[in-house]
């Protein structure tokens, strides 16, 4: 065991010597790595199209004024069928144009999920590190409370509370990030569990670290790949759930977001207007494929072992 | 595909059992084709114990698995080469009056490497079996030993199974033909159901009698307590010593020609691995079957084999009696593997290691493959292959591949 | 052996988690607001609101009327349904009924479909049925069942018209009786032949599009614990017994790569519960979730608190269910870690 404690405390010297430079390696590879997989490539490109069209939004399509986030309505020509002069994916029942709810429900989308997925991680992280680090009791109370969350299908949930909170597209947000938490918490207190009994965190209270310490130098960066993985399927998890609450109907109706859409496009489909749904339905599969063929990749490269585990 | 042409015009010295000439197989990577097993030859002579010792990833493990057509391609290749087998027992169906199944593992000289796989089946576990390194991987964690013991007899035992059970009388018709699909594991869902139920019912009980009369019987050949008690039990409720007993149960069941044994001590605890090994010397004579013994230590090689090929880089570079080659090593590697050994006479703290690294095996230069860490390198040691030639005319047998004895 | 322990102690933790699982729902509810409103008409005056206050507990602090809510749940008291115009308790069995017969038909394809199409790709490795059957799976857990519903629906529905939607046949469903609520054993039951084509013809489109996303995670487990198993050294070894290719995959590796697969199988049902919802919008299928997706937009507290707890604690109990089997499936699995 001694013997163990030596060589890892010099280990770490030698780490703290060339920390950034080892570090550095190690993200080309991972990203070189990444990179050879083609279903990866695949979903990256996808992410990298939907993202571009989030953020050219304004400049592809012409902003719907005052507020670009609601469909325009043009009822004049409703119910016009894709490749129509001004309305290349055709328009809904009630006027609103196709093609400007895909592109702007993409920014849509963009926002939902970076705001969950941020809000989630950090209140996920928290709690999982404070279960790991202090352990005991409150461990304990902090991980039923996470089995109870996860007793609930995680879309029933995110029902129930967002139709408690009344329907609107930021209560759907509040919703989620109450359903989706619960996974980083998880993650984030095995991982410390785990780093905590590897020698070099013992190597590093040898060396009279404090526990915040340890936890800032030693947990947090090795827990990030876990985490990160988590994040980015979450991306896609995020949009998938969002939408089908949305066309559900609690989102206000005209906003340009994809699940609402599908659901005003259902009206015409009946009569054979299958376009109104078909489009946006499209962009919620490939937006959730995208994220989860390079959260896949992602892990495959940075935790191989759990690759076929899920 | 006629079964004709599994025969092949090779022949085979009379005391020879398998012969293997300039065996390759590859493995396809990402960086390029590995060269595991690069021209392997040697014999295996009827009824003796044949080593094969090489260091981990000699392509020792290989060589034995190609006996059996167990590579997978891919990504595994068979680049050349021939492994000829002739059987010493008569087919157990048709006592060698010639049937369908044994047109094909008759008294014949067969390539292993070119059989079908219809052909390659009816010898594996019959004709040549084999015991693996980890015991604990090798038996099936679900199913019970009994199960897993059965399938043998069931795939090359079945009429001994009938004449056991004493039902040889009643294999016509539905009953026969619901009894062959039952020990041939064919059942569906009707046939299966059809056997829980009296007339048939009865007969299978018989025939599950006589399967656990020839579990039993194959158990306690290796002296395992309690046959009947441990054959209800699953693997990972054994030892790893009785796991491997189980393991050498279910290869000799069916008293093979030739055994291959892949490092069968070298997961086990060091007291466990003395027994094992005498059980398998023991059953080795008893029996008369001719064994291939791999494994990377040599003093063990020694302590049990009567011949030893030694393996480096997917190359051998010896070969010889195991006396010979232990008392009067040639090669520059087998030397070093000798002076590597630990052994009661040694000085303390003086074990010599050999210097460098096994090199790359992915599309490998010509020359020497020991070149790079040999100490009695000449200039050719890089350019040309050294081939595995006899030294004198004295010992045929003892043959080295190394330029030092041109 | 420790397997019954493990049950008991499973068992005893079951009620821990459905009380923590009843006091997030009604905390949650309550959020929300008080729901008097269901109780009261335009016409009461503020000491006939009073009093109707009192009679539901609502003038208790929130703890009190928790416990009042949980004396209601035991004595069958679900509440009221404002959508239903009904109590919660008779309008359930009915849509229970048909939710559950849409569950179990989509989880009879997924698991069915599901192992199938793994073991084949699993064992067909790298080969062109394995590339389709990894694209199909793959974008299987990435497909939004509200579209690929409307997909099937339009395709099927609108164009070919080859399947209708709702859940049955008017004329056919009245004409028998309906003991178990379940359609399609019902129309057995009755010996209607006729109703039950009908039953089947209704239920196949609202199965298959539930099913998808099941079948979808179910065969890429499969797939990857069976090619994980057939390289163990076993699968070798059993083929060095002589056996046939078919025993092998049969016998050995698929049923040992079952066993991470059950546990996935019990995930998926949490999957399905939640798909009916959407499933059920699309079909028009007079079901638990369509009720529920009317109560979201209109408030109806008792009817979302029934649902959500008797969802998860269904959802509890297969997974406890799961969880058991595994470890009888299991020899290796150390019970509770």
């Amino acid at each position: 065991m001694s013997q163990d404690l030596k060589t890892s405390s010099v280990a770490i010297e030698g780490l703290n010597d060339s920390a950034l430079k080892v570090r550095l390696k190690r993200n080309l590879e991972i990203i070189q790595n990444v990179l050879e997989n083609p279903t990866t490539v695949i979903g990256l490109i996808i992410v990298i199209l939907m993202l571009l069209m989030a953020l050219l939004a304004p400049i592809i399509t012409e902003p719907n004024m005052p507020d670009p986030y609601q469909m325009p309505r043009d009822w004049k020509a409703a119910r016009s069928a894709p490749l129509t002069p001004g309305h290349v994916l055709g328009t809904t029942n009630r006027g609103g144009d196709v093609f400007y709810g895909v592109v702007w429900g993409a920014r849509t989308s963009l926002k939902l999920s970076l705001i969950v997925v941020c809000l989630t991680v950090v209140v996920g992280v928290t709690i999982g590190s404070i279960a790991g680090i202090v352990g005991g009791k409150v461990d304990e109370i902090l991980m039923r409370v996470v089995d109870v969350f996860l007793s609930i299908p995680e879309l029933i949930f995110a029902l129930a509370i967002a139709a408690i909170l009344g329907p609107s597209f930021t209560n759907i947000i509040l919703a989620l990030v109450v359903v989706f938490w619960v996974k980083y918490a998880r993650i984030m207190r095995a991982q410390v569990i785990r780093i905590k009994q590897r020698e070099y965190v013992d190597a590093a209270r040898v060396m009279g670290d404090s526990k915040m310490q340890i936890y800032l130098k030693d947990i947090l960066p090795n827990s990030f790949s876990p985490v990160m993985v988590q994040a980015t399927l979450d991306m896609g998890n995020i949009v998938l759930v969002g939408a089908t609450l949305s066309f559900i109907g609690l989102s206000e109706a005209g906003i340009a977001e994809w699940g609402v859409l599908v659901s005003e496009g259902q009206a015409g489909i009946s009569a054979g207007r299958w376009w109104a749904s078909t489009f946006p339905g499209l962009m919620v599969f490939l937006w959730a494929l995208a994220f989860n063929l390079v959260g896949d990749g992602l892990r495959d490269v940075l935790d191989p072992r759990t690759e076929t585990k899920r | 595909m006629s079964p004709d042409t599994a025969y092949t015009s090779d022949s085979l010295s009379e005391n020879l059992i398998a012969s293997v000439t300039n065996l390759k197989v590859y493995f396809q990577s990402k960086q390029g084709m590995v060269h595991s097993v690069d021209g392997v030859s040697f014999d295996i002579v009827d009824g003796e114990m044949m080593g094969l010792v090489g260091e981990t990833g000699c392509g020792k493990s290989v060589t034995a698995r190609s006996f059996m057509q167990l590579i997978q391609t891919p990504p595994g290749v068979l680049a050349g080469g021939k492994i000829l087998f002739k059987s010493q027992k008569n087919c157990n169906k048709c006592d060698g009056a010639g049937c369908v199944a044994c047109s094909k593992t008759g008294k014949n000289i067969l390539d292993l490497l070119s059989l079908s796989e219809s052909q390659i089946r009816e010898l594996r576990g019959e004709r040549i079996a084999m015991i693996f390194q980890d015991p604990g991987k090798a038996l099936n964690p679900g199913l019970t030993i009994r199960t897993q013991l059965a399938e043998v007899f069931q795939e090359h035992r079945e009429n001994d199974v009938f004449k056991k059970a004493g039902i040889t009388n009643n294999l016509d018709g539905i009953n026969g033909y619901l009894l062959k699909k039952y020990i041939r594991q064919e059942l569906n869902l009707i046939t299966k159901l059809m056997l829980k139920f009296p007339p048939f019912s009865g007969f299978r009980k018989k025939v599950d009698k006589a399967i656990d009369g020839l579990v039993t019987e194959a158990l306690s050949e290796t002296q395992i307590p309690n046959p009947n008690k441990i054959m209800e039990r699953y693997p990972h409720e054994l030892s790893g010593g009785m796991k491997q007993r189980v393991m050498i149960a279910q290869a000799i069941a069916c008293n093979p020609d030739l055994l291959i044994a892949d490092e069968p001590t070298t997961a086990l605890d060091v007291t466990v691995q003395a027994r094992v090994l005498d059980l398998i010397k023991d059953l080795q004579k008893r029996h008369q079957t001719s064994v291939l013994y791999i494994s990377h230590d040599l003093s063990l090689v020694r302590r049990i084999c009567d011949r030893v090929a030694v393996m480096y880089a997917g190359k051998i570079v010896e070969t010889g009696d195991a006396e010979t080659i232990f008392n009067n090593p040639k090669h520059p590697y087998t030397q070093g593997l000798i002076k590597a050994l630990p052994s009661m006479t040694h000085e303390r703290g003086k074990l010599e290691a050999i210097e460098g690294m096994v090199p790359e095996l992915i599309n490998p230069k010509t020359g020497c493959r020991f070149a790079s860490r040999c100490k009695q390198k000449k200039s050719n040691c890089e350019n040309n292959d050294p081939e595995l030639k006899v030294l004198s005319n004295k010992d045929k047998s003892h043959k080295v591949s190394c330029f030092l004895y041109e | 052996m420790q397997i019954r322990d493990y049950i008991i102690r499973r068992l005893l933790v079951l009620p821990v988690l459905i009380i923590g699982t009843s006091i997030i729902v009604f905390a949650l509810t309550r959020i929300g607001g008080s729901p008097i409103g269901i109780y009261l008409s335009h016409e009461m005056n503020p000491a006939e609101v009073q009093e109707m206050k009192e009679r539901f507990h609502l003038d208790k602090p929130v703890p009190v009327q928790y416990f009042y809510w949980i004396k209601g749940v035991t004595q069958g008291d679900l509440g009221w349904s404002g959508v239903a115009s009904a109590p919660v308790v008779d309008v359930f069995p009915k849509k229970f009924a048909a939710t559950m017969e849409l569950a179990i038909a989509a989880g009879i394809v997924a698991v069915s479909l599901g192992i199938a199409l793994g073991t084949f790709a699993g064992a067909r490795r790298n080969k062109l049925a394995d590339h389709i059957i990894r694209v199909v799976s793959v974008s299987g857990a990435s497909m939004p069942l509200f579209w690929f519903a409307i997909l099937l629906l339009i395709i099927f529905w609108v164009w070919l018209g080859w399947f209708p939607i709702g859940r049955s046949d008017p004329n056919l469903f009245e004409a028998i009786p309906h003991p178990t609520g379940f359609y399609t054993i019902d129309a057995l039951l009755a010996g209607n032949f006729a109703a039950f084509r009908d039953a089947v013809w209704h239920l196949i489109m609202p199965a298959v599009a539930l099913g998808y996303g099941a079948t979808a995670i179910i065969a890429r487990m499969m797939r990857s614990s069976l090619i994980e198993e057939l390289q163990e050294d076993y699968v070798d070894a059993a083929k060095a017994k002589g056996l046939a290719e078919r025993v092998v995959l049969k016998k050995h590796a698929r049923r040992n790569a079952l066993i991470p697969t059950v546990t996935v199988i019990g995930l998926t049902f949490g999957f399905l519960l939640q798909g009916t919802v959407v499933a059920e919008i699309i079909f028009r299928w007079p079901g638990l979730g369509r009720w529920m997706a009317s109560a979201v937009l209109r408030g109806d507290q008792a009817t979302i608190m029934t649902y959500v707890m008797f969802t998860s604690i269904l959802f509890l109990i297969v997974n406890l269910v799961v969880d058991i089997i595994y470890a009888n499936l299991d020899r290796r699995v150390v019970l509770g870690e």
